[in-house]
Order: structure tokens, then sequence, then C-alpha cells
């Protein structure tokens, strides 16, 4: 006991200069050293402080300005709406009530679902079918681009694919429109080779919009895939071979069932981003096609019904939680690993390609992968192998495997075309030198890009998108490398929690957290500003930073920052010339991608913008409601130059993060 | 005046891992102690508690009179090898060297630039500074990591295990350079490591850790000729034990009965008659005794037999490998026990099958605890 009074006398006699958190490693010190007595004397209570204050800051938002008005938006779903746009605090279930209700009919089976229970069974229905034909377009290109040996081939074919992500839905929405049209593309091929009699347009439909679905979200399936097949060993396959199997049978036996995590993750990320899809049934849907998102959006924008929409919002809340619930079911996972599975699946959900592979990214693939088997896609893919193994065993093992990987081939050809030729057409279009859409353009004018650059609206939308994209990457940016950074040092009883938090934004569908927020910002009177669009967009897209920056934390040796404190550097010194220089290139990709996340970005911009204010996902998006003036090419290939360079410039900073 | 002093440090991990268990040291100025142990004895906490990466949980630790129990690592004038060398991949050698100069504020820019090159020099690396660190061989970043760490001119070198990642023959050259630098420079040194053989080849004292504590300090002579334990004696080279039982203790000698064999030994600290021991024997004390086998008394059945001092013991040679400069034999005595001999090179021709008899002097031969 004698020293223990020692230690603490100790402790009181140490100037406490440092009020910055502290870096060493030793973490654990303050809850360690009782000896200190509890009280907030010397380096333990300091540093117990400094915890609290760096968690302080990312959580004001995530929590305080996310989670919090999300929460809301579940009370307000039972609040009374007044026709004509008002409403008052209650309690009524009516807007559920209005949400399941059933029409009663003559026949059998008397009973059917009503307007709003059919189209949430549509957005299902459209998720999963979307999901399952990207798997099957998917699935060879994923296969190809990770077993094939050109590197520049893989490299030019990835960042194809990638930089087709970037681009903003309303973009690659209006694509499909000029393609599908009346007088688009499509029509005026059949019309040329005589297989339509007249021009026609494809679109908008059912089958019009599944073909923009597949289109827009085949790009996360392919990366899904290809870092879950990219990861089986090479030399698996060489012994497959080596025992007899031919390359179907390999395939089947071996590659396949080792990719089936891959198969599961790819399915979900997809079936979640496609049932919160916004613009595409928007754009690309009759008014059959409207699915919850549309109608979501239609009762805030038109009916200005709030109640009613955060019904809906919390039935589609409920829908991506009970697929989560299922998939996390079907999986050994228990219940208290939830949010790190969540937080797993999430980092499936950003993309970012640097962190696939990751060991918790594998292990909810590996949670995934059980839940795959056990929805029998598995077992069904296997089928389909074994029967096209059996139809190829009668020619002769030569031929099958040359007419095998010719066919294969032209097929991973014809599927990369589908995901380049529609902005190759977009571009090609802002070239035409006629007032209306016309393909294939009859010369080549620079009129449209002249007209995009003295156009006062659409020179304002720029410059608003590039004011709230910059904001909100720093604002993310803070967010997401704040909390990683609080994570990283620091150890919380319920850091699991914390770091759900860092990831859920994501999860919700965009169109929920346009709901919410814009409710949240009436109430504080900022909603219609560029502000309100900032704030939104940097909790939003936080997740990316936040994962980034983690990993780099993750990976700096501890050691370096140990070598600059023993040479008698502070702990702000050694943040700034060691710690910061060292996961640089994490922090400056994570800013980079909410930047061009937030510069494309439509549903939440438009709800937040009452009309307000203008950007160029929101300024193509209404001009499309007038025809498609060549204008909108113009300012789409602009848009898309953009995100290039940007795309560079994290690929630079980040020394090839595609890979 | 001292160099360190730790008194009754203590470290209690936040999991409730006493990882140190109260250690005292005084580390005289200018002296080079080595800390060493098999990993998990807590050699490496003991160090970063003197770093200030730890904050001991109990006991104090002073340096250069200075109490520094609780300051931080930045405030207390340490310079510390890693053993993966840390120095900073986005900075040259320069701006490595220079960095902690900079931290301090004490020197102007012309101050810090001559006494870079006064450190590349003295390590022998001129010229390096452009460089950056991933362009210089493990041995020149070695280097170049205790040309860091003296150039703020600290009170006390701290080296944790600074040579493990070097290949063997690199690993003996900077051993040497190392001892070099470190006495030209007169600075307090403490060197963590696993290895036993650096530990007697570059201290001025050495201590033993095991289990969170010291088994023995002294300088590596004492050490290894007069082991406080068997765990030292185990630890530190190659040691043959025999436990046993003192049956008569006789002007300074002790006779063990260690059942197949009686050995005598010489006896340092009091036992007495009936006490348990260990009878530790250093292999290269061991001879054969050419082809006069039984000429003092024939061998017993046992194996052993006292002659006059020495013990002899006869077996077969079971083993034999060479060790450059020496060989190592092992025999099985015929009552079944295994030995280790070990003699200088080219002596002989005895090889794995061929009887021989090995003797040892009692003053040979140390008693520890059992």
């Amino acid at each position: 006991m004698g020293s223990d009074t020692d230690t603490s006398a100790d402790t009181d006699t140490t100037p406490a200069t440092e009020a910055a958190p502290e870096l060493a490693a030793d973490g654990g010190t303050a809850t360690g050293s009782d000896t200190a007595s509890g009280d907030d004397a010397g380096r333990a209570g300091l540093k117990a402080r400094a915890k609290w204050y760096a968690l302080s800051y990312p959580l004001f938002w995530l929590v305080a300005v996310f989670f919090v008005p999300l929460c809301l938006l579940f009370v307000f779903s039972f609040w009374v709406n007044i026709p004509g746009g008002q409403y008052e605090f209650g309690f009524t279930f009516e807007n559920y009530l209005r949400f399941v209700s059933v029409d009663f009919t003559s026949s059998w089976p008397f009973i059917e679902p009503g307007l709003y229970l059919s189209q949430m069974w549509l957005t299902i229905e459209l998720a999963l079918v979307t999901a399952v034909f990207s798997l099957l377009l998917g699935y060879p290109i994923a296969y190809y681009l990770a077993r094939m040996d050109r590197p520049w081939l893989r490299s030019l074919l990835l960042i194809t694919i990638i930089s087709s992500l970037w681009v903003t839905y309303v973009i690659r929405a209006y694509a499909w429109q000029v393609i599908l049209a009346s007088g688009g593309v499509l029509s005026s091929i059949g019309v040329a080779t005589g297989i339509l009699s007249e021009p026609q347009s494809f679109y908008p439909g059912y089958w019009g919009l599944v073909v923009g679905m597949v289109y827009v979200f085949l790009p996360f399936m392919i990366l899904t895939l290809y870092s879950s097949i990219r990861n089986i060993d090479g030399e698996l396959l060489e012994a497959s071979k080596n025992l007899g199997a031919g390359s179907v049978k390999t395939f089947r036996r071996v590659t396949l069932p080792l990719s089936k995590n891959g198969i599961t993750s790819g399915m979900a990320l997809v079936f979640i981003l496609a049932l919160g899809s916004y613009v595409l049934p928007r754009l690309l849907g009759s008014s059959a096609e409207r699915t919850l998102p549309v109608l979501i959006e239609q009762q805030i924008m038109s009916e200005s019904n709030y109640p009613f929409a955060a019904a809906m919002s919390i039935g589609l809340i409920l829908v991506v939680i009970v697929f989560l619930w299922a998939l996390i079911r079907m999986t050994n996972v228990t219940a208290g690993s939830l949010g790190g599975n969540e937080e797993v699946a999430t980092d499936g959900g950003s993309q970012q390609p640097g962190s696939t592979g990751s060991s918790p990214f594998a292990k909810v693939r590996g949670g995934f992968g059980s839940a795959a088997s056990a929805i029998g896609l598995t077992a069904v893919a296997g089928q389909i192998g074994s029967a096209i193994d059996s139809v190829v065993t009668r020619v002769d093992a030569k031929t099958r495997e040359s007419v095998i990987w010719v066919t294969f081939r032209a097929y991973v050809a014809a599927a990369m075309a589908f995901i380049a030729v529609p902005i190759a057409i977009i571009i090609a279009v802002s070239f035409t030198p006629e007032q209306f859409l016309t393909f294939p353009p009859g010369g080549f004018s620079m009129q449209w890009y002249v007209e995009f650059f003295t156009s006062e609206s659409w020179m304002v939308a720029l410059v608003n998108s590039f004011a709230i994209a910059g904001a909100a990457a720093l604002l993310s940016t803070t967010i997401g490398g704040g909390l990683a950074f609080a994570l990283d040092r620091f150890d919380y009883k319920w850091s699991s929690i914390y770091g759900t938090f860092g990831v859920l934004p994501i999860l919700v569908p965009p169109v929920i957290i346009g709901v919410a927020f814009l409710v949240f910002f009436l109430e504080l009177g900022i909603a219609g500003s560029r502000t309100s669009i900032i704030v939104a967009h940097g909790i939003f897209y936080a997740p990316f930073p936040f994962i980034l920056i983690s990993q780099g934390l993750d990976e700096i040796d501890r050691t370096y920052e140990e070598a600059a404190m023993n040479l008698g550097a502070s702990s702000l010194r050694t943040l700034r010339t060691i710690t910061y220089p060292l996961i640089r290139a994490n922090v400056i990709s994570g800013a980079l991608f909410a930047f061009i996340l937030s510069l494309n970005e439509y549903i939440i911009a438009w709800l937040l913008s009452l009309f307000l204010v203008n950007t160029i996902p929101i300024e193509i998006f209404n001009s499309l409601r007038y025809g498609y003036s060549p204008t909108i090419a113009a300012a789409s290939v602009v848009f898309i130059a953009l995100t290039v360079v940007v795309m560079t410039a994290i690929d630079r900073f980040s020394g090839g993060i595609w890979e | 005046m001292s160099g360190i002093s730790l008194a009754g440090v203590k470290k209690r991990y936040p999991g409730g891992v006493l990882a140190v268990k109260g250690v005292d040291i005084d580390i005289e100025s200018g002296e080079f102690v080595t800390l060493v142990g098999p990993s998990g004895c807590g050699k490496t906490t003991t160090l970063r508690t003197i770093a200030g990466f730890e904050t001991p949980t109990d006991g104090s630790v002073h340096i250069d009179g200075n109490e520094v129990t609780d300051a931080p690592p930045y405030e207390r004038d340490t310079g510390m090898v890693f053993q993966d060398f840390a120095l900073f991949p986005h900075m040259t050698i320069h701006e490595n060297i220079a960095y902690g100069m900079e931290a301090s504020g004490d020197y102007t820019t012309e101050e810090i630039d001559a006494r870079v090159e006064e450190m590349l020099e003295l390590v022998e690396l001129p010229g390096v500074g452009d460089r950056t660190p991933d362009q210089l061989s493990g041995g020149q970043q070695q280097r170049i990591a205790l040309a860091r760490a003296l150039a703020p001119r600290p009170k006390a070198l701290l080296l944790d295990e600074p040579l493990a990642s070097l290949d063997k023959q690199l690993r003996e050259q900077m051993q040497v350079e190392l001892r070099r630098i470190q006495q030209e420079i007169g600075i307090t040194t403490v060197f963590v490591t696993h290895n036993q053989e650096e530990a007697l080849t570059m201290s001025d004292r050495l201590a033993v850790m095991n289990d969170g504590k010291f088994e023995q300090v002294g300088p590596p002579e004492e050490v290894y000729n007069d082991p406080d334990s068997r765990f030292v004696a185990d630890f530190l080279g190659t040691a043959n034990i025999f436990d046993g039982t003192v049956s008569a203790v006789e002007n300074n000698y002790a006779m063990v009965d260690c059942d197949d064999v009686s050995v005598q030994a010489a006896v340092q600290n009091g036992v007495s008659a009936g006490d348990d021991t260990s009878v530790v024997i250093r292999p290269e004390r061991f001879r054969f005794d050419d082809g006069t086998a039984g000429n003092a008394g024939a061998a017993s059945a046992d194996g052993g037999t006292n002659a006059g001092g020495m013990t002899v013991f006869e077996g077969e040679i079971t083993f034999k490998r060479h060790l450059g400069s020496s060989v190592e034999f092992h025999l099985e005595t015929d009552s079944g026990r295994e030995i280790t001999v070990v003699r200088r090179s080219g002596m002989d021709k005895r090889g794995p099958g061929d009887r021989v008899a090995v003797s040892v002097a009692a003053d040979d031969c140390r008693l520890v605890e059992a």
C-alpha cells in the first residue's frame, strides 16, 4: 500500500502538459493503474478525458445529427397528416393502415394487396431480378478478369468497370433513355436493319427498367465476385487439373464452391442497393413501376404528406432489416457480432477495392456463403454447370476447351460492351450538330458545349455541385477520420457499436436519409440550403473515409510513433510529423471518394433542395422532363470528365488502389 | 550517481497479467547492462517502462537522478533503437537523424546539420543523408537507427533486440560495432535480448530475467560460471544438470548422491548433508580420460566414480556435431544418463559408437538449488 501512495504522489507532481490525446500504445494504462484512485489527476485522468473528447465530435454528427432524426422518422410516422401539406403531432396508425391496405374483390381470392403493398412487392421483385441478372452477367466477367494473365488488359477493364460506378445514376439512366427511346439507338438500328417497321420506344417499362438497373448495379457484383475469385489459390485449380478434371469440372467442383461467398455477398449488396434505388425506376419505369422510393419521394415532393412518407420509409427499412436478419440467421453469426457483421456488409457495399480481402470482409463472406447454400443458389448454379459439362464431354477434349474459351471470351466482350457503350453513346451524342437527339449523330459540333458553358443555370449548378461536394468531403473526412482515430487509439467498452455508427449511414437507403434529414432540417429551418445538403452528404458518405482511415491506422507500425516520442516529439508533433504523413494517402483517398460520390448524388440533394438549390445531377434530371436536349449530353460529358480527373487523383495518391 | 535505477517496478496489464513482478537494479553511469531472458519474461516491458511507453503499476524509475516514473516518453531523454529500427519511411536519412534535435528545439539548423554529419561519421556511413531508409541494407538501417537515437545526446541508450532481424554474420559484426560506439561515447545502455550469446559477449553486467523477475544480476563470467539457479544455468549456454541429495560436506566439497552416480562439487554457499540440490557442469569442463579409464579404482557398475576430486563417467558416444572451433559430443552413460561434452576441434577422432570415459574436477561442478 505504501508504494501505492508513492505512485499517487508521483502522479500529482508530474507536469500535466499533454492535453492532446496520448499517442502511445499504452492505451490501457488509465484502466491499468488503479493507483491513481480514479480521480482525474495526472496522465491517467487526462487520457480518460481525451478519450471522450476524441469520440464526441464524430458521435455528435453520427448520433445527434443522423441517428436521432432517423429515429424521429419512426415517431413521425405516427403523426397525423392534414391534407394540403400540413401535419400535426398525434398518434395514429392511419399511415401504416394506408400502407398495408388491401382491396376486396368479387372473385377468388376475394382479396388483393392494395397499391402500396403491391408496389412494395414490386420493389422487392425488381431488386431480386436485378441481383439474379447481375450475377448471371457478372460472374463470367469476374471470372475472366480474375484468371486472365495480361495485367494491362485487366487494369483497363477494371478501370472501365469502376469508372462507370462513379457516374451519377442520373446520367446513366439518361444513357439508357437515349438507347431505348423511340428515335434512340436501338430503335434506329432496328429500323435500319428492317427488324422494326417503324421507330419504337422500349421504355418506360418493366424490362427497360431491369436493363437499366442491371447496368447500374452490375459493377458492384463484378467487383465483389472478382475479389472473391482472385482470392482462390491458383494452385488449387492446378491441383484439380492435375487430378484429371477438365476446365468445366474444375470450375464446377473447385472455383464455384470456393466463390459462393462472393456470390452471396454480391447478391446481398446488389439487392440492398437496388431496393433503395430511386433514379432508375423514376426515369426508366412507367407509372406501373413506381417503386417504394419513388412513392416516398412523391409523397414528400408532390403530396407533402410527410407522415405517410415516414411510414413507407419505415416499411422500406423493415425490408432491409428483415433481409439482413435472415442473412445473419442463416449463418452461424451470433447476435452479439451483428454490429460487426453489418459493418462488413457495408465494407462490401462501399466497394472501395482497396479494402477487399481484408479479414472482416472475408469473415462476412463466410457468413454469406452459408446463407447462399441455404437458399440453394449454389446448387442451381452447380446443376447448370453439370448440364453443360455433360453436353460438352461428348466432344473431344481439345475442341471442347477451345470452343468453351472462344464462347466465353465472346460473352465477356459482349458484357463489357454492355458496360462501356452507354457512356460512349452519350459522348457521341454530345457532339451532334442537330437540334434533337438522333443516332448516329449526323456530324460534329461543339455547340452543345458552348451552350452548356454559357448557360447561367448550368454554371450555377456546376458551382453548387463543386461547393457542396468539397464541403461535404471535408465534413465526411473529419467525421470518419475522427471516429477512426478515436476507435484506433482508445479502448471503449462499446467500441463495436461506435464502429457500427461509422458505417450505418451507407446501409440506409438514400431516399430515407433524405426524408429524415428533410424533416429534421425543416424543424431547424435550414432545409433548402446548400448547408443542409452538405451536412447530409457529409454524414452519408462518412463511412468511406472512416473505412479507409481505419484501415490506414490499422496498418501503421506503432513503433514509428514510439520512436518519434522517444526522440522527444510531443503527441501533437508526432501526429503531425509521423502519423498523418503515414496515412495521408488514405485520408486523401477517403476525402476524394466522398467528394466524387457527393458530386454525383441525386436523391438526397433533390429532397433537401426544396427547389431552391440546383446541382448538376438535379439540373440534368429536371432537363430530362423537357426532352433530350443534347446539352444534357454535353453536361454529362463534362461531369464524367471531372469525375475521371478526381478518380485519377485518387489512384495517384493511393498508389493503385484499384487493385 | 547512477545512470538508471529501477526500484520495485511492477507492471500489471489491463487484462490482469502481471508482466513485471518487482525488479530492482541500479545501472551505473556509462554501464552496459543486458536484460536477457526467454520471450514473455518481462524484459521488453521493463525496457518500455524505462522509455516511458509503459507506466509502472508500482515502483519508481529514475534516469540520471531524476524521477521519471510517470513522465511521458518525450520528456525522458532516452534514445531507443527498435527491433525493426522504425526509421521513418517518409523521411530521408538526414531527416531521420535530425528529427530528435528538431523536436527538442534546442538546436540551430547549422548545429543540426553538423551533428547529423558527425553521427553518420560515428556509424561509418558518411554521405547517405539524402537516401531514404528503403535504399539501405538491414545493417545500414541498424546503424542509422543507432545514429538517430544518439543524435539528441540522450542520457541513456535503450536497445530493444536491435540485432534480432540481422543475419548471423552481420549480427556478430554489429555486436562489436555497437559495443565500440557505446564505449566511445560512454553512454549508459540497457540492451534487451533473448539471445544468450549476445548477452554474454556484449555486457558489463547482465540481468537474467524469468517470469517477471531478475534471477541473477552480475558480470557475464560470474553469471555463466556461478549460476545462482537452475534456470540461469540452463538458460545461459548448455548445462549438464544432475539432481541429487547432499550426502556429506567436507572441506568445502560436497558429495552429491545422484542415484546412479556420486558427484563431488565445490561448495559456495552453505549446504549440509541431506539437502536436495542440483549439480551444474558446463560441457567444456569435461575431459576425455584417454585410454586410462579404470586407473583410479575400477569403474563401478553405476557408471560414475569418484577419483580423487574427479568424477568419472563411462559410456558410449551417441552423437557428434561440429560447431566450428569446437565439437559437441552426446554421451549415454552406462546407467542411461545423457551428457553433453564440448571439446576443441581437431583434438580427437572419437565418433558415435566409441566407448569413452570423461571426467570433471570438483571445482568445475557447481551446486544450485534443486
